[in-house]
């Protein structure tokens, strides 16, 4: 431990900063050829596996998918949930996130840690549990029924699954943010009396915007590739429940309604889906990198 | 030493066993360079993936039959290894590589995939029963008091009707279905309907699938759903639903007075059977599912009918009589319909879906 | 930005005692609007996430401890469970090591196209697991670009253990990466540059330095990845053929339970993993605080 005080000390001299030892280059090229290896042997070289299986013949591939019965309807699905799943966790997301910020009141730790439940729990568990709870045998689940409100095998618990899923991605994006934001400005507006209203939509909001946008868009994202929690809630109905991931999963299948089928509809549908996801990832990072440049 | 660096010196070992166990677990499973059957293995390993249903069934057959094996062969243990999943999702596993030594499948025509696929080589059509293990026919799940009072095919085109089918792409059950319905016009047994018009039972497909919203990946999720809640009526299977009632469930059968008998394949995969030198163990234990007994268990179990059509017609203690059991053989054989007048590319089912969905 | 409060707003003319009266009231409100605030988002959190949480526990007790040590003891439940672990272990090291070597690239190396590097990371999440197994696929499967080469040697990858594990490490790439790179760029280099001044070699800097100064964030990172391995289902659901006792994890078992009609065993095999991720969270929840709290 006496070395750990000695080195924290000679890094505070300034004269103490010297080169690394010998063998640099030769370290730091291996230490690059292993990231080279392991990046492109593990995530290069299945997405070119899957674009050259998709999209190798062009765009006959991802005709064929696209006509195949269920596949619109199950896009639109995904991009319809997906949306209504940033929408809904973007507004609960930020409220925690402030409520755990600003708000002091016993149990707040424990909050916090139940808002990261979802990172924890495998997704297909999210959606037994949601089936537990709100299926059809279950008492909150008859309540619903008997008002035909159909929540399993219906969008209903899709929705709820991906708001399971996805409510830390817009919690945590937005927390740090606001942690970082000085409460004077805003009791500034209040003193000077704004209302509460104006203040967060003049005050707060601007520069909460790009983490809020953050986390919408990862919510969205990871909403459109989910699989697990849907797979048991869904029943998979065409233009009803059935999502994109599932169909991509029944496209593998061979004999698809006279068509071919096959692994090549489903790679061209496949890397259009994670194209857009990862653009939004990708674009999340930008925002979320905007925001710390500003602060 | 700083914590640290042993936590990482630990990790090497435990790398490396695990590393050697995955090894070891996969080296097992691949192909043998030669067997010798001058020194059979202690404890052969026999692979089976099967469709959903007969997940009961298989359990009981193989552990009878492991029993009756050991006592007449020296002690000697035979290892199981079974998947259950949608039965075109398995034939595609095969195909993809899946060391399955035994199909057991829900439609000829899956089999056939495989075998096209050249990993079947055995002539399975021609064998004892045509290779069929199981038979059911196709029925109606409906709520009780059968509401909404469907007795025959036609019943389904009713306007407002939801129809639960599971998907002809994943699911064999499904084309038993289509082919049921497709049959049953065909033979003139549907009011309204036009025997031997192609065109008569194409309207009635159409009339049929613009009530269907549901398509799960199998027969059993297909009635999981209706059980669930959703829809007016499933289609399915006789015995899928008489194991559904005993483990509980609420719905009734009807059975349709014309409907196909459901007769599902179960075929050695030679290639795999060979590569895995268990190729004379897997042959002797679909021969069993040939006999009395595993056909008792199929029925007791399973709750199927008698191979034989003719028995089959027959009520049995679950499952009530059939006044027309008709064969794919009756309405052109699986290779017809599946290429031609219901799944070709002008068939019934096909022209019908796209104009039910357009 | 929008322009500062005191160039938008006008003050009030009220005199001293409206001031504090208003500030009273305001701060009441205040009270009464963060109350409401807390308890919508209690109620949100309840409804979505513990509700259901509470709902597996009921499910999986009410069948009684009886049922609960039969399925315990069913050599599928087992072997499930072992097979799940296994998966686990070997992917967190092998993200993990390789982890820390992408972090330390990412955040102390310079050359071009280190964003594509970046990016490149950060795929995996935004793959649907479903793809991913259709990857494993187009690699391993029959016709696979590899598939020739591991068959003519009797290798078996897909529908065995090897494709499960590869396709587990592909979606758990990120965590250590993710939460690794911004501790170093925080860090800084001066600590290792000190060492080496004190004439400590390489790898003693490794492990005596770096490594115990981002240790929160990949311990992090770790239990995160540990979460994520286990609870994958989509991309195993394809590879590994569900050989039940061979090659059925714990997610794929509760999968063909629910299938099959065996709702009570599919429920107490989710409440394992669920108790066990719970365990999981705790972990993550402290080593998050140490993090943040070194970091202060």
């Amino acid at each position: 431990m006496a070395d750990v005080v000695a080195i924290e000390q000679a890094a505070k001299r300034p004269e103490g900063r010297a080169r690394p030892p010998s063998g640099a280059a030769l370290r730091r090229w291996s230490l690059r050829g292993a990231t080279f290896v392991y990046l492109g042997l593990f995530i290069l070289l299945p997405v070119v596996a899957i674009l050259q299986h998709g999209f190798g013949d062009g765009l006959t591939n991802l005709k064929a998918a696209l006509d195949t019965f269920g596949a619109k309807a199950a896009i639109r699905l995904t991009l319809e949930m997906a949306a209504l799943t940033a929408i809904i966790n973007g507004i609960f997301g930020t409220l925690l996130a402030y409520v755990l910020v600003r708000i002091r009141f016993p149990g707040r730790d424990l909050l916090s840690t139940v808002v990261d439940l979802p990172f924890a729990v495998p997704t297909l568990v999210a959606g037994v549990m949601l089936v537990a709870l709100y299926g059809p045998s279950s008492t909150v689940g008859g309540w619903f029924e008997a008002r035909g409100i159909h929540i399993i095998f219906a969008p209903l618990g899709i929705l709820l699954a991906l708001l399971f899923v996805t409510l830390p991605l817009v919690v945590r994006s937005v927390q740090p943010v606001l942690l970082e934001l000085d409460p004077a400005e805003e009791e500034a507006a209040r003193v000077l009396g704004a209302g509460r209203w104006t203040t967060f939509r003049r005050v707060m909001f601007p520069a909460l915007r790009p983490a809020i946008a953050a986390g919408c868009l990862l919510a969205f994202a990871r909403s459109l590739g989910e699989f697990g929690a849907i797979v048991i809630v869904s029943g998979n109905r065409v233009n009803d429940t059935l999502t994109a991931p599932v169909f991509i999963s029944q496209l593998l299948q061979p004999g698809h309604y006279g068509s071919t089928g096959g692994p090549d509809p489903a790679a061209a549908v496949s890397a259009v889906l994670f194209g857009l996801a990862f653009v939004l990832v990708l674009v999340t990072e930008k925002l979320v990198s905007l925001g710390k440049e500003r602060s | 030493m700083p914590r640290w660096f042993k936590r990482r010196i630990l990790a090497a070992p435990l790398v490396l066993s695990l590393v050697g166990l995955a090894a070891c677990s996969s080296s097992s499973a691949s192909g043998a360079a030669g067997c010798s059957s001058a020194s059979p293995a202690a404890s052969p390993v026999v692979t089976l993936a099967a469709y959903s249903n007969p997940y009961t069934a298989y359990g009981k057959l193989i552990s009878t039959w492991q029993s009756e094996w050991k006592d007449a062969h020296d002690g000697q243990l035979v290892q199981f290894l079974t998947s259950f999943g949608g039965s075109t999702t398995q034939a595609q596993s095969i195909i993809n590589g899946l060391q399955a030594d035994i199909y057991a499948s829900s439609t000829a025509p899956d089999v056939q995939l495989v075998q096209d696929a050249g990993l079947i080589t055995n002539d399975w059509e021609n064998a004892e029963d045509g290779s069929t293990v199981q038979s059911g026919s196709v029925v109606f799940a409906v709520r009780p008091g059968n509401p909404k009072h469907i007795e025959n095919w036609n019943d389904l085109t009713q306007p407002g009707l939801q129809i639960l089918t599971p998907d002809p792409a994943q699911s064999g059950g499904a084309r038993w279905n289509i082919v049921a319905a497709y049959g049953a016009a065909m033979r003139g047994q549907v009011p309204g309907y036009a025997k031997n018009n192609p065109a008569d039972a194409q309207r009635l497909l159409e009339g049929i699938f613009k009530n269907v919203t549901v398509m799960d990946k199998s027969a059993n999720d297909s009635l999981k759903n209706f059980e669930a809640g959703n829809g007016d009526v499933a289609i399915t299977y006789d015995y899928q639903v008489a194991t559904s009632q005993a483990a509980g469930g609420e719905e009734e059968l009807v059975e349709p007075p014309s409907t196909v008998q459901i007769r599902t394949p179960t075929v050695v995969v030679d290639k795999n059977a060979e590569a895995h030198c268990v190729e004379d163990i897997a042959n002797e234990f679909v021969k069993y599912l040939h006999s009395k007994e595993a056909q008792d268990i199929f029925a007791s179990t399973a709750y199927t009918r008698p191979i034989d059509t003719a028995q089959a017609a027959k009520a049995t203690d679950t499952l009530p009589a059939v006044k027309d059991l008709f064969t794919t053989d009756d309405i052109g054989g699986w290779d017809a319909l599946v290429n031609d007048t219901v799944f070709g590319p002008n068939g019934a089912f096909t022209l019908a879906f796209q104009s039910a969905q357009g | 930005m929008s322009a500062p409060p005191s160039e938008r707003v006008k003050p009030s003319p009220a005199g001293e005692e409206d001031l504090t009266r208003l500030r009273n009231a305001d701060a009441r409100r205040g009270r009464l609007v963060r109350g409401v605030m807390l308890a919508v988002a209690l109620i949100y959190v309840s409804v979505l996430l513990l509700a259901p949480l509470a709902g597996i526990f009921i499910y999986a007790l009410r069948s009684g401890l009886g049922t609960i040590g039969r399925t315990f003891s069913e050599p599928d439940v087992r072997h499930a469970f072992l097979l799940t672990f296994v998966i686990m272990a070997i992917t967190v090291v092998v993200t993990t090591f390789f982890g820390v070597i992408v972090a330390l690239v990412l955040a102390r190396d310079r050359f071009p196209g280190k964003r594509l590097v970046s990016a490149l990371v950060d795929l995996p999440l935004a793959v649907s697991p479903v793809v991913v197994g259709l990857m494993a696929v187009l690699l391993f499967g029959r016709g696979g670009w590899f598939e020739p080469f591991f068959a003519s040697r009797g290798i078996q990858i897909m529908f065995a253990l090897p494709a499960m594990i590869l396709v587990t490490i592909f979606i758990s790439i990120p965590f250590v990466i993710r939460e690794v790179v911004p501790v170093l760029q925080e860090l800084g280099m001066e600590e290792e540059q000190a060492a080496w001044t004190l004439g400590a070699s390489r790898v003693q800097t490794f492990f005596r330095v770096t490594l115990r100064n981002i240790r929160w964030g990949l311990l992090y990172g770790i239990a995160l990845s540990a979460a994520r391995a286990i609870g994958e289902v989509g991309a195993v659901l394809i590879v590994s053929g569900t050989l039940t006792g061979k090659t059925e994890t714990a997610t794929l078992y509760i999968l063909r339970a629910f299938d099959q009609y065996q709702d009570q065993q599919g429920y107490i095999v989710a409440l394992t993993l669920a108790t066990f991720s719970i365990v999981l969270l705790i972990g993550i929840e402290t080593f998050k605080r140490r993090r943040t709290a070194e970091a202060d």
